[in-house]
């Protein structure tokens, strides 16, 4: 169960992201996660949301943009297709190995925040939004 | 109105750039990152590997466990400097803890070889990088021949599969062909390797793989 310190790290990198800006609250961050990064998506959310319970980003949403490998032929140049979660050992309509591409995907690719000023707006208490949440580094 | 930041950073981005530092450091020692199952046998093949390199090279040992010593004293029995790192329950190392590692364990300056035994699992070590020059997985005939295409994220990233146990082959029901097909469809540029601590088979030709990647590693570097 590594998702945790994923969680932890996309919150970090998230915060500063924001930070640049001046305080605010973070409202969803788009992950990208490929499929070899051997990282469960559904553990990653509830990672996330254990993560910022009790901190002024408690109401963001982690929003997991799945990306699956391909395999693909060199001497039919083509993509082939699999079933999501099993892999072809070689290629179905020509026997050659095949080449994985992505999947190694692990990247921050976007944030919304609410600035200090859209959250008096909003008629809730302005926080001061740069509280990290509960520090949890580790598994 | 919500305010948006289109970023594209890593995630893993204070890890990788530790680990960039640590590989930055280690330009005249070979690093390797040995990953499997709890049980494999990864402390045993490093045990088969001191005893075949340890006249003719330095070599020091980082190991990583949830709990005990036990693997650091098997290598220090051996005469190896070897630092162990106790994660408390965490299920892999990282580059941080490499780090500190480092500055404790207080290796030979000379070190040629420095092996990273991670914490026995096949999935959660995949996603660290600790500066290390390629990742080993370790694959024992009695895990059974699905495991590459169970766990392709570590056997797709290891530049090395070694398959241990092969003493027992006659005795498990284990589609040798079948892991190499796996293994081969997820690396197609991996090195797979059949060895035998208990019996000294295959350890020879892993030696000799280390060797030549250290000596291609420093006249590279050079």
């Amino acid at each position: 169960m590594h998702e945790l310190s994923i969680a932890s790290e996309i919150y970090r990198v998230a915060r500063e992201a924001v930070a640049q800006y001046g305080p605010g609250r973070v409202e969803t961050v788009r992950v990208a996660v490929g499929e070899l990064r051997a990282i469960e998506p559904d553990l990653l959310k509830f990672a996330w949301e254990a993560l910022v319970t009790g901190s002024p980003d408690q109401s963001s949403y982690l929003d997991v943009m799945w990306c699956p490998a391909k395999q693909y032929c060199e001497q039919c140049a083509a993509e082939k297709r699999r079933e999501p979660g099993s892999w072809l050992a070689l290629c179905p309509d020509c026997q050659h190995p095949l080449r994985i591409e992505g999947g190694m995907e692990l990247d921050l690719l976007q944030v919304t925040y609410l600035t200090e000023d859209e959250i008096r707006e909003a008629g809730q208490p302005a926080q001061a939004g740069a509280e990290p949440a509960a520090e949890i580094s580790r598994d | 109105m919500t305010e948006v930041i289109d970023v594209k950073r890593s995630i893993l981005e204070a890890n990788e750039a530790e680990a960039a530092r640590l590989r930055a450091e280690s330009t005249s020692r070979l690093v390797v990152n040995l990953i499997s199952s709890p049980g494999s046998g990864k402390t045993t093949l490093l045990e088969a590997t001191v005893r075949a390199m340890s006249s003719r090279f330095s070599i020091g040992v980082i190991e990583g466990d949830i709990a005990t010593e036990r693997d650091a004293m098997r290598l220090r029995a051996l005469g190896v400097p070897a630092y162990q790192i106790l994660t408390g329950g965490a299920c892999h190392l990282d580059a941080r803890q490499i780090r500190k590692a480092m500055q404790e364990a207080r290796f030979p300056t000379n070190l040629d070889f420095l092996f990273i035994e991670n914490v026995g699992n096949l999935i959660c070590p995949t996603s660290y990088d600790l500066g290390e020059d390629f990742k080993v997985v370790v694959l024992s005939v009695t895990e059974g021949e699905d495991k590459p295409f169970k766990y392709p994220a570590i056997f797709s990233r290891a530049s090395v599969c070694v398959l241990s146990k092969v003493d027992l082959l006659p005795h498990v029901s284990f589609d040798l062909d079948a892991v190499r097909g796996q293994v081969a469809s997820l690396h197609p540029c991996g090195r797979l390797l059949l060895t035998s601590a208990r019996t000294g088979e295959g350890i020879a030709e892993w030696c000799s793989m280390l060797e030549g990647a250290l000596l291609q590693k420093r006249f590279v570097t050079r």
